[in-house]
């Protein structure tokens, strides 16, 4: 046990004196406000520039208890923000299916269709055909071979094979696929044929006809078509003619062929009133 | 007092007031341990009353004015810790106390004055300090002040055995005359 001299006895009590009148002065008022300034001032700054080198190392050390934390946190945060991304996705995808929708059931009611609506779920080759698409229903929807398929806009393609839930369409596009088909201006019938990627090629039935770039062709005639009649089909891109003298017609198609999500198979037509020839209703 | 030593001490109570706003008082919220008042109790046990009363008035006092509580209150209550070690380490160092005997006690000391400086703010009303608070923090605010020592002890043994900061031995006192006959 150390001893205390008498100088530092002296110096306590001085000390002692001096913080309780320190005590006094601020506690009563602001006496030391300037002192007080100075000292913030001073060591704010200090503070500054310690802290660009100290703060690095506190903050590591301060994140260590936090790290599994973190680790769940960006983890959750991860998943919720591909939740999100997803449930954008599917809001614009469902946005793009209620505009076919709409475009399905408008045609479906200006044209007294029965139409079956029907999701791709499956693209590629198929049935030994190379442009072909699955889609949803089958023959529990009363789907059969043969049926038109529409976008809503235009021609898509035609069932060709029906299973009890799904079906598979060939794609106007597909080489294979011929479709009878109609100038609206001229009333003239070509008979067009997928050809890929480039959409379709029309020949006139006859090579004199009058087609132009830009006429619209439709499915047609009616009874003449494996087709419902009056579906669009695409509009003549270009007209050409042959060596050996025959007229070639490009055809920009109306429904794209790639892409394709929401489509209507046409299940039912109106049922037809048989007309009476005209004049007999007057003789009788 | 030379000039190094002046300047040593200066050094260490920036340092420390430094080293206590940006790394301890951060690191170890919510518990209130306090690196000047250790480092006042510890330089106290190795220095004596005289330096560790200087020392716990000077960088208390400077705490008080940088902070917004009334001036002069860690001030009075480090200085008496510093005055308790220099007095108590006296025992401590001629019983050749190690670094954890040292840091103990040092820790000890530190955390009571911590104690009575919230004791004190509470007596004023100041800040929200209540007497509650000071015996709720005693404890954890020891216990760290503890394992703080144990790295500061060896740091300031060293530092006070540094050439031009080691206090000088007291230079003997004359007790008497002895007349050696031939």
């Amino acid at each position: 046990m150390r001893r205390l001299t008498r100088r530092q006895r002296i110096a306590a009590v001085a000390l002692t004196v001096v913080s309780l009148l320190f005590i006094s002065l601020d506690f009563a008022g602001g006496a030391l406000s300037s002192a007080r300034g100075g000292a913030t001032g001073g060591l704010g700054a200090l503070y500054r520039g310690t802290d660009t080198v100290i703060g690095p190392v506190r903050r590591f050390v301060q994140g260590i208890p936090d790290v599994a934390d973190n680790r769940a946190e960006l983890a959750r945060l991860r998943r919720e923000n591909a939740d999100l991304r997803r449930a954008v996705a599917a809001n614009a995808v469902d946005a793009a299916s209620s505009r076919r929708l709409d475009a399905l059931q408008l045609q479906a009611a200006s044209r007294s269709w029965r139409v079956m609506a029907a999701r791709v779920i499956a693209t590629g080759p198929g049935a030994g055909f190379e442009w072909t698409v699955t889609v949803d229903v089958g023959a529990r929807e009363q789907v059969a071979p043969g049926q038109t398929v529409t976008d809503g806009s235009g021609l898509v393609g035609r069932v060709i094979a029906v299973y009890p839930t799904t079906s598979v369409v060939l794609l106007t596009a597909d080489p294979t696929a011929g479709v009878g088909v109609r100038d609206t201006r001229s009333g003239q019938l070509l008979l067009a044929s997928g050809s890929g990627s480039s959409g379709m090629t029309a020949r006139p039935l006859d090579d004199g006809v009058d087609v132009k770039v830009g006429d619209q062709l439709v499915t047609g005639p009616a009874g003449r078509t494996t087709f419902v009649d009056g579906v669009s089909v695409g509009r003549i891109a270009s007209v050409r003619g042959a060596a050996d003298g025959t007229v070639r017609v490009a055809v920009r198609l109306t429904a794209p062929q790639s892409g394709l999500d929401l489509v209507g198979i046409i299940v039912g037509q109106p049922l037809r009133t048989v007309r009476a020839p005209i004049g007999s209703q007057a003789r009788q | 007092m030379t000039i190094s030593r002046i300047a040593a001490a200066f050094a260490a109570i920036i340092t420390a007031l430094l080293l206590q706003a940006s790394l301890i008082g951060p690191l170890t919220f919510p518990v209130p341990v306090s690196m000047p008042a250790l480092i006042v109790t510890i330089v106290g046990v190795y220095a004596g009353p005289g330096v560790g009363l200087g020392l716990g008035f000077v960088i208390g006092l400077l705490a008080d004015l940088g902070a917004a509580h009334p001036a002069g209150v860690q001030a009075l209550c480090w200085m008496g810790a510093g005055l308790v070690a220099g007095t108590v380490g006296g025992l401590a160092t001629e019983r050749g106390y190690g670094t954890r005997g040292v840091a103990g006690l040092a820790a000890a000391l530190a955390a009571g004055a911590s104690f009575a400086v919230t004791m004190l703010l509470a007596i004023l009303g100041s800040h929200g300090a209540t007497a509650w608070l000071a015996l709720r923090d005693l404890i954890p605010v020891g216990l760290t002040d503890a394992l703080l020592g144990l790295v500061l002890v060896p740091l300031i043994r060293a530092l006070l055995r540094a050439q031009g900061v080691r206090v000088p031995r007291p230079g003997a006192d004359v007790i008497g005359r002895v007349h050696v006959s031939h």
